[in-house]
């Protein structure tokens, strides 16, 4: 009986070898042949080679962050946590050799310890991890060109105006085509990237919002899998498949895919939603300040968000306050503000780098960059998106009843002079607030 | 030098894991390790919150990357069955907390430290760390295993 092993930790100086050692120690204790493969700070030691993987019986993954998987398809894989391995190596030896066999990575078996944790959930967190930093950076960026006037950024050649571009076209550019990416990546590995980005990219041009870069991510992902597995290339050829076939049609794919058949139905959306909120203007303004702050906190940036903004600030006519506009500007404050306020009260749900994100978000959400809440929706959307909406949507519909109004589009707390009834402004927002976090508190599931 | 006589602590009765983490840092800092407290138990209390460092077996192995960390070390505290969050329930009675700095470009103590974690897992060498009556014995220990 032959049997391999790769571990891995995040930190990659303790874990990853007390899991190689266990496993060695155990298959050793068995009488069976073994070799671990290590991926820690020290970097790969004691690489698996192509003849281990052919001679080998059965292969157990103790990994607790992404390694190279295609090399192991065909051969009986069980994947665990690096706890799993220190706590019972003997366990795992007799689970792997009944462990499903590898077909391809994206049908790795999961970890057994992670069962509420499924693979869709895995390659979410693996985009919004790396995302998180682009967010953070740009909505700063942005916030401290506010500080130097809400429009100051307009002038071209001052700090402002970089401010703005380092932050807006830099960290909220780079956003979602981080998301789409590394959504691809976790579930294609390297060559899941390219068409990732791009995907990601392309989902910004049609108006789809981070929820069309998910969308991207997992299409891009899928789409190279199945390049990897039905374009068969003879053996002289394989070395195009990487660096031309993958990159060219997964690019190819993936982007044709969203424009034809994302691109449309999202113009259509928003549409429908401009001409709704159009048929709304005559009614009743409370209703439609709750409708505003549901629709602003609904995709941050997606068909509906913009169509709401868009017709916030259509509402503006110079020098005049809008009671739309500050309705508007409510709803798109409240969702990182009411998480950033959630991170603090209810640490348990939330992991370390969501933690210091979220105070980030305060940031954030004062300067009225929505886009803060978008790591927070995209890694939990069935919790944070019905506890942020519910926040919008009170924020917008008291912003309304206290009739307070916004002259200017944008701005957060800095145009807080543009405002009028600020009291009942700030309350609206701090109560959207209060509501958010207390849903995200309850509704949220502890971390681990 | 990872591990130095001074760098073993004996017989310590705190009970609470973040107090002994505080008093090893102290420890750290007295004998010239780190350059200053808080910063170090902060990254070593962030890494903690991620998952618990107590791995069972009795073993916790706390770590943290810093810019006060002057070298790369290792402190040896024995302690009195602690609840550590461990992996296997039990409760913790040996801790070593590891220090790496933030800027590292050295491979030569990781390895160091790979090849103590991987010592860990032998029982008969944690009963020789669990017995051991002063801290030269430990130091015995450590050079009979091979890790200084």
């Amino acid at each position: 009986m032959k049997v391999l092993a790769v571990t891995a930790c995040p930190t990659g100086i303790a874990h990853t070898y007390m899991a190689a050692e266990a496993i060695s120690e155990a298959a050793q204790k068995k009488g069976y042949e073994v070799k671990v493969e290590t991926r820690g700070s020290v970097g790969v030691e004691n690489e698996l080679s192509h003849e281990d993987i052919k001679n080998a019986d059965f292969i157990v993954l103790a990994c607790d962050t992404a390694v190279p998987t295609d090399r192991f398809v065909g051969k009986k894989v069980l994947s665990v946590s690096v706890s799993e391995a220190i706590k019972d190596a003997e366990g795992l030896l007799l689970k792997a050799q009944n462990a499903p066999v590898m077909k391809s990575q994206t049908q790795s078996s999961e970890p057994e310890e992670n069962k509420g944790q499924n693979s869709f959930y895995k390659h979410l967190m693996s985009g919004v991890s790396f995302m998180i930093p682009f967010v953070v950076a740009g909505g700063i960026a942005i916030a401290i060109s506010f500080a130097f006037g809400y429009d100051a950024f307009q002038t071209p050649g001052t700090l402002p105006a970089y401010l703005m571009a380092i932050g807006g076209s830099g960290g909220f550019g780079l956003m979602v085509p981080i998301l789409a990416g590394y959504i691809a990546y976790s579930i294609a590995d390297r060559p899941g990237l390219a068409p990732g980005m791009i995907g990601g990219v392309v989902a910004g041009q049609i108006g789809a919002g981070f929820l069309g870069g998910m969308v991207a991510g997992f299409l891009a992902g899928y789409v190279v899998n199945a390049i990897k597995k039905y374009i068969k290339l003879p053996k002289s050829l394989q070395g195009i498949m990487p660096v031309l076939i993958i990159p060219v049609f997964g690019s190819l794919i993936v982007g044709l895919l969203l424009f034809y058949v994302l691109g449309s139905p999202m113009a259509a959306i928003n549409k429908a939603v401009a001409d709704f909120l159009m048929g709304l203007s005559g009614g009743s303004a409370i209703v439609l300040g709750l409708l505003l702050g549901l629709m602003m906190a609904f995709d941050m940036g997606g068909p509906i968000n913009k169509a709401a903004y868009a017709f916030g600030t259509a509402t503006l006519v110079a020098g005049q306050g809008s009671a739309v506009m500050a309705a508007v500007m409510a709803g798109g404050m409240v969702p990182p503000l009411g998480i950033g306020l959630a991170t603090l009260v209810f640490k348990k749900k939330f992991i370390a780098a969501e933690q210091e994100a979220g105070k980030a978000n305060l940031v954030l959400g004062a300067s009225f960059i929505t886009e803060g809440a978008i790591p927070f929706a995209a890694a939990d959307p069935l919790h944070v998106m019905p506890s942020i909406m519910a926040g919008g949507a009170l924020a917008g519909a008291l912003s309304m009843a206290f009739g307070a109004t916004l002259a200017v589009p944008h701005g957060g707390i800095f145009v807080l002079f543009a405002v009028e009834n600020i009291i009942g402004y700030v309350i609206a927002i701090g109560a959207g607030s209060l509501v958010t976090a207390v849903l995200l508190g309850v509704l949220k599931k502890d971390v681990a | 030098m990872l591990i130095t006589k001074e760098s073993i602590l004996l017989d310590c009765a705190i009970k609470d894991k973040e107090q002994i983490i505080r008093r090893m840092a102290s420890h750290a800092l007295q004998i010239n390790r780190i350059t200053d407290v808080e910063p170090f138990v902060q990254a070593v209390l962030h890494r903690e919150g991620e998952f618990s460092t107590g791995v069972g077996y009795g073993i916790a192995i706390p770590h943290g990357k810093s810019n006060v960390v002057r070298e790369a070390f290792v402190l040896f505290c024995r302690v009195d069955h602690v609840d550590w969050s461990s992996l296997d329930g039990t409760d913790v009675d040996m801790v070593f907390m590891i220090g790496v700095p933030e800027m590292d470009t050295s491979n030569e103590h990781l390895k160091i430290l790979a090849l103590l974690s991987r010592k860990l897992m032998k029982d008969e060498f944690r009963q020789a760390l669990r017995n051991a009556l002063h801290e030269d014995e430990i130091m015995e220990i450590l050079k009979k295993w091979e890790i200084i």
